[in-house]
């Protein structure tokens, strides 16, 4: 194969410096033993992670981040997997008007999704945690992975095993529960993972709406403009950590590179 | 059955109009402490507004320098990958995904250490003595577009990746058994039939970047405003609804131009 023209072997080079060398550092750094974000560091401690956990605001930006991402992820699925059924099985009139009102959240800027929600909904309603307001606007964020993903899988399989189901006697609800569940729970699960790491991570659509709780992007972010130490890069090297898990549980199960990349070996 | 499957949306659907179709009508349209209309005027008078439209350039500059970039980099990446046979492919592949999944907020931050004064390239070109104190790379235009590239080249590399999959290697065989150099074949053949997979990458890189909040705010200097940041501070800082309004308008009509455009181009790309 000759496909090493020496030009894309620089801009390969390039290319993995930009995405892969700044995460490098952050876990350089966090290792560092003095106070300052000098690498390499003068001595390798493990201070910093201690101190990261022992950071209260930390610890509970991380517990209502979890909360909001699960919560999210399974509200998005029990919405998100019905409309995809329906949009595969049913022949309505405006299946594209629908699918596209289910995919809008994607082409909304989630900034702009975030300040409606924060002026609509969190201010009129003079909430004093705006926590369900946060899981509202990332349960709708979640439903078009459920929506796309499922409808995918969907896709890829006939009716035909659900028809069977019916003629012989099952009931729809049946029928969905012990012939086209069972299927689809490769793409449900896929769906599930895109979520959580999505609600977990983002900051746009968060960012106005954590009065009473905080979630850990945006404490993280919070805490880098006040001025910067080796705990914030702790911190990073944690989430890392946990990201780190997840993939190798997306890589154990469905598989990694068809999960987040939707590439298909 | 069918009749009543129409009836599976209809949760979804009321989420969707009660969360979002609702509230952002309302902000555009009807915003708090502002009649309706004054968002529109707003808007209008965005384009003689000099400081308005500087911010409204440098989005549109940084996102298209930032697109231009991905894909000029991006692709030859995916090109190596999906046709090359060795066994570390998927390796290469799943450190470009990887960083997909790793917050935003992580990933910038790792600027911080490499571009900051006390920073890792700042020593190493005052070690190579090519400059004399440390330079400021923080805090500009560059230090954003070099954060933009890194959270959108993944997504660069792995659409032309599965667009570059899908054009048969046998056509790139063909041409070249034919004489054409590899060189030609890259070109005449891998590029126009993968082209309508890298307008898709091209689309989401723009649109995420001209949205994105948190490189602009972390790497970003105080006269380095994009859409997003200006929105930040009209929604949080100096609360002005109406310009709020406006500058959310904008943003929203620039991601659907750019997605009208490229499904415009996508459609046309097919009828030929």
């Amino acid at each position: 194969m000759k496909n090493r023209h020496p030009i894309a072997l620089v801009l390969a080079v390039i290319g993995y410096t930009i995405m892969v060398v700044p995460i490098f550092f952050v876990i350089a750094i966090s290792f560092n033993a003095g106070d300052t974000l000098t690498f390499p560091p003068d001595a390798v401690s493990l201070r910093w992670f201690a101190a990261a956990l022992a950071h209260e605001r930390f610890t509970s930006a991380l517990v209502t981040s979890l909360i909001v991402a699960v919560i999210a992820t399974f509200l998005g699925l029990v919405l998100g997997v019905p409309a995809a059924l329906a949009l595969a099985r049913s022949n309505l009139r405006a299946k594209g008007a629908i699918q596209n009102i289910f995919f809008s959240p994607l082409i909304i800027p989630e900034l702009v999704l975030g300040a409606a929600l924060y002026q609509q909904l969190a201010i009129p309603l003079r909430l004093q945690n705006y926590l369900p307001v946060l899981i509202l606007g990332h349960t709708i964020l979640m439903l078009p992975y459920a929506v796309r993903v499922t409808g995918a899988s969907l896709a890829n399989m006939d009716g035909q095993a659900e028809e069977a189901a019916r003629m012989l006697g099952a009931s729809p609800v049946r029928a969905f529960f012990d012939v086209t569940l069972p299927m689809l729970r490769p793409g449900i699960f896929s769906a599930a993972l895109l979520s959580f790491i999505t609600s977990f991570n983002n900051v746009p659509l968060s960012l106005l709406l954590t009065k009473g709780s905080t979630t850990l992007p945006i404490e993280m972010l919070d805490y880098v403009s006040q001025g910067i130490d080796p705990m914030i890069a702790a911190m990073s090297t944690l989430v890392l950590a946990g990201t780190v898990v997840i993939a190798f549980i997306a890589e154990k199960t469905v598989g990694f590179a068809q999960i987040f990349g939707g590439i298909n070996k | 059955m069918r009749s009543r499957a129409g009836l599976l949306l209809v949760p979804g659907l009321i989420i969707l109009v009660v969360g979002l179709i609702v509230p952002a009508i309302s902000m555009l349209f009807f915003p708090r402490r502002s009649g309706p209309g004054e968002v529109l005027a707003a808007f209008g008078s965005f384009f003689s507004d000099p400081f308005m439209m500087s911010i409204l350039w440098r989005t549109v500059w940084i996102g298209l320098v930032v697109t231009g970039l991905c894909v000029v980099i991006g692709f030859p990446i995916a090109y190596m990958l999906a046709r090359s046979g060795s066994r570390w492919v998927g390796m290469w592949l799943a450190l470009a995904i990887f960083p997909l999944l790793l917050s935003n907020v992580v990933r910038t931050f790792g600027w911080l250490v490499v571009l900051g004064s006390q920073g890792v390239l700042g020593r190493v070109l005052m070690a190579l003595h090519l400059v004399e104190k440390p330079p400021q790379l923080l805090a500009s235009e560059f230090a954003i577009v070099l954060g933009l590239i890194q959270l959108f080249l993944p997504l660069a590399i792995i659409s032309s990746y599965s667009a570059i999959a899908q054009v048969d290697a046998t056509l790139d065989e063909a041409a070249r058994s034919l004489g054409a150099s590899p060189t030609r074949t890259f070109w005449s053949v891998v590029v126009p039939l993968s082209l309508p997979g890298v307008i898709v990458a091209a689309t989401l890189v723009f649109a995420g970047s001209v949205t994105a909040y948190t490189t602009p705010f972390l790497l970003g200097g105080s006269s380095d405003k994009m859409l997003s940041t200006q929105l930040f501070y009209y929604t949080d800082t100096n609360v002005d609804w109406t310009m709020a309004g406006a500058v959310a308008l904008m943003m929203t009509i620039l991601v659907f131009a750019v997605a009208s455009l490229s499904s415009a181009t996508g459609r046309l790309g097919r009828t030929q």
